[in-house]
């Protein structure tokens, strides 16, 4: 008997996701669907409200990562009001951004994934959680995590107003400089937040790389797939955040394309599937051609592995160092193992934490002119940066007053969505051989798209405590005929 | 200088309904200043651990979204009440996993946490329209709010 099984909501994920999978007769996979709740309403709510308010309004999206909203449609306006920022303006925004990259990546790291490769995907149900994780580490490394993201949160309120929803963000510029007296502060974090980059690197090869099962899972072929891969570099093809140039590889590690946030509509273009809300970006000059891997599809792939291998190397000299292992490692360019995504968070948080050392250290950050009037009227702005879950794009049309026309945003987990519905229908196609589904194989079916870290941009309305797991099995007919809770 | 009691209104103002938290604490902020610490926010998940650490006291005002009570309802919710769950996410760890974790941590946390809710009925579409009874019932939400804060 054929048998569709639900795990809805999925643990650990920012936001709410739904996996649907098919059982053939004989207990194997037929399809497995990822299904997001697509953002509603955005582009409606945005028409006649002023331009300006896009940065304020589009950080209320989601309370997960506001900042990285905030400074795509900051970005946007100076392209809408063709006015390019202060040098000094840029700065501050690139550090507060790398702040954001660093608290957010720890956050992944020790919350999300930490469960999976430091307690174990087989461990008890009840352990698979930061308190497992601690138990395992050390109650002191849970301390450091929690007073590391405290300091960190702490000078971006002090930067940029708010941490959840920063008034910092101007058309050409940023609303207050950063006073000097203040300076030591954000060099004193950052000489801390490269050193918990450093230790989080060293608990990943201690705990992760030296342990064989955990390396036998990043390898796995349920987890790979080889597809093209997107993130923003600078200048010498680098990592960068905050700035830069969208540059794609092919499956192989060629470059496939480099071009400007303006010209992203060139590039890509979006298809839909009767069974999920999301649209599904795909290289456009490749075409879509299904959920398939190779160079003939034109599935791509952001976040952190994507980033890594979009790039040539890393922008700061300790991050370079970690990429170069990482790769060694890993078999060389590009990795196509969705589960090394949390490997290059980490080396990622690492350069973050680097930058901005360099940026604190900058007698141009307390300059106090931070900000170009904007003069020009505005048409169209373009505004793209790389958010902790991949590139994202912030697009708006206005009339000559700057009132809102017209909105598009394509958001990271958009971007990623069909390399992950790939990975969740592979996984649960490797995992589940005679119907057999029990909590472990489920973890490690969410295992594959949780590397990606998804947020599906959502309001803030669980009740604590209250939002269990369902596992739902129907039969063909759809009548419910077992359900598993993790309340 | 800190106060010792904080109250924390969580929601988002673009999701109808759920903006009922942030408005209630807004509306208490005003009447009685200087009597705690008033935060309005977005946040959630271990990132709300930021907020709460330091304080004696705490009163989190929330949407609720049972289905069980008619639009408007106030709902005083006791933390000792609530189940953690096994598998929290950063999203959806709630205040029974926050304060296992600021045990097992040691750190200062507040040993008293209300959580005061509103049975709301739209939480879902993007937009400031609220449900009129939600509207109507706010003056009454302030009130239960002031009536915890010494």
């Amino acid at each position: 008997m054929s048998r569709k099984v639900t795990i809805d909501p999925i643990t650990r994920l920012e936001g709410h996701g739904k996996i649907d999978i098919f059982l053939n007769d004989n207990g194997t996979v037929d399809r497995a669907y990822f299904q997001v709740p697509e953002l509603r309403g955005f582009e409606r709510f945005a028409i006649g409200r002023p331009a300006e308010d896009m940065p304020q309004i589009t950080s209320r999206i989601c309370g997960v990562c506001p900042t990285a909203h905030h400074m795509a449609a900051t970005k946007a306006l100076d392209d809408l009001y063709n006015v390019d920022p202060p040098v000094a303006a840029k700065k501050v925004r690139e550090m507060l951004y790398n702040i954001f990259i660093i608290e957010d990546h720890a956050l992944h790291f020790y919350y999300l994934a930490g469960p999976d490769f430091v307690v174990g995907p087989h461990a008890p149900k009840a352990e698979r959680n930061i308190l497992g994780v601690l138990g395992k580490v050390g109650m002191e490394i849970g301390l450091k995590v929690i007073g590391t993201r405290k300091q960190l949160r702490e000078l971006m309120v002090l930067a940029m107003g708010k941490a959840a929803h920063p008034v910092f963000g101007l058309p050409g510029g940023i609303s207050k400089p950063i006073a000097k007296t203040d300076q030591q502060r954000f060099i004193d974090a950052a000489d801390r937040a490269v050193e918990f980059g450093q230790f989080s690197l060293q608990l990943f090869h201690d705990v992760v790389l030296k342990n064989k099962t955990y390396v036998d899972h990043i390898l796995s072929d349920i987890y790979t797939h080889e597809t093209y891969y997107m993130g923003l570099v600078d200048d010498n093809n680098r990592v960068n955040f905050y700035d830069g140039n969208v540059r794609i590889v092919t499956p192989e590690g060629k470059e496939f394309s480099r071009f400007a946030a303006r010209d992203y509509l060139d590039h890509m273009a979006e298809h839909v599937e009767p069974w999920s809300y999301i649209k599904f970006p795909f290289l456009k000059q490749v075409g879509w051609h299904g959920f398939k891997d190779g160079p003939d599809s034109g599935v791509f792939a952001v976040a952190p592995l994507a980033r890594l291998n979009a790039a040539d190397g890393m922008a700061t000299p300790l991050a370079q160092a970690a990429y170069e292992h990482y790769f060694e490692t890993l078999g060389g360019k590009p990795v196509h193992h969705t589960l090394a995504n949390s490997w290059a968070r980490l080396i990622e948080l690492l350069q973050a934490a680097e930058r901005m050392r360099e940026l604190a250290n900058d007698p141009e950050i307390v300059n106090p002119e931070v900000r170009s009037m904007p003069v020009e009227t505005p048409v169209e702005g373009i505004g793209v940066v790389e958010a902790p879950r991949g590139t994202l794009f912030h697009h708006y049309r206005t009339d000559e007053r700057g009132v809102i026309t017209a909105a598009n945003l394509i958001v990271a987990t958009q971007n990623n969505a069909a390399r992950i519905a790939m990975s969740v229908d592979t996984a649960a196609r490797g995992l589940i051989s005679d119907g057999k589904i029990d909590d472990g194989i489920l973890n490690m079916v969410e295992m594959a798209f949780r590397a990606y870290d998804p947020c599906n941009g959502c309001a803030t309305h669980a009740l604590p405590g209250q939002m269990p797991l369902q596992v739902r099995v129907y039969d063909m007919k759809h009548s419910l005929i077992q359900e598993i809770r993790r309340d | 200088m800190k106060q010792k009691t904080v109250v924390i209104g969580l929601g988002n103002e673009l999701f109808g309904d759920d903006a009922v938290g942030l408005l209630a604490v807004r509306r208490s902020a005003q009447i009685a200043p200087g009597q705690a610490d008033y935060v309005e926010t977005g946040l959630h998940g271990v990132a709300l651990l930021d907020l709460l650490i330091g304080y004696e006291k705490a009163i989190i005002v929330d949407a609720v979204k049972t289905g069980r009570h008619p639009a408007g309802t106030i709902l005083d919710i006791e933390t000792g009440r609530l189940n953690p769950i096994d598998n929290p996410s950063p999203h959806f760890t709630g205040i029974p996993e926050l304060i296992r974790l600021a045990r097992e941590l040691n750190v200062c946390f507040p040993k008293e946490i209300l959580i005061v809710g509103m049975e709301v009925v739209n939480t879902e579409d993007m937009g400031t329209e609220m449900t009129g009874e939600v509207v109507a019932a706010l003056d009454q939400l302030t009130e239960r709010i002031l009536s915890h804060v010494p």
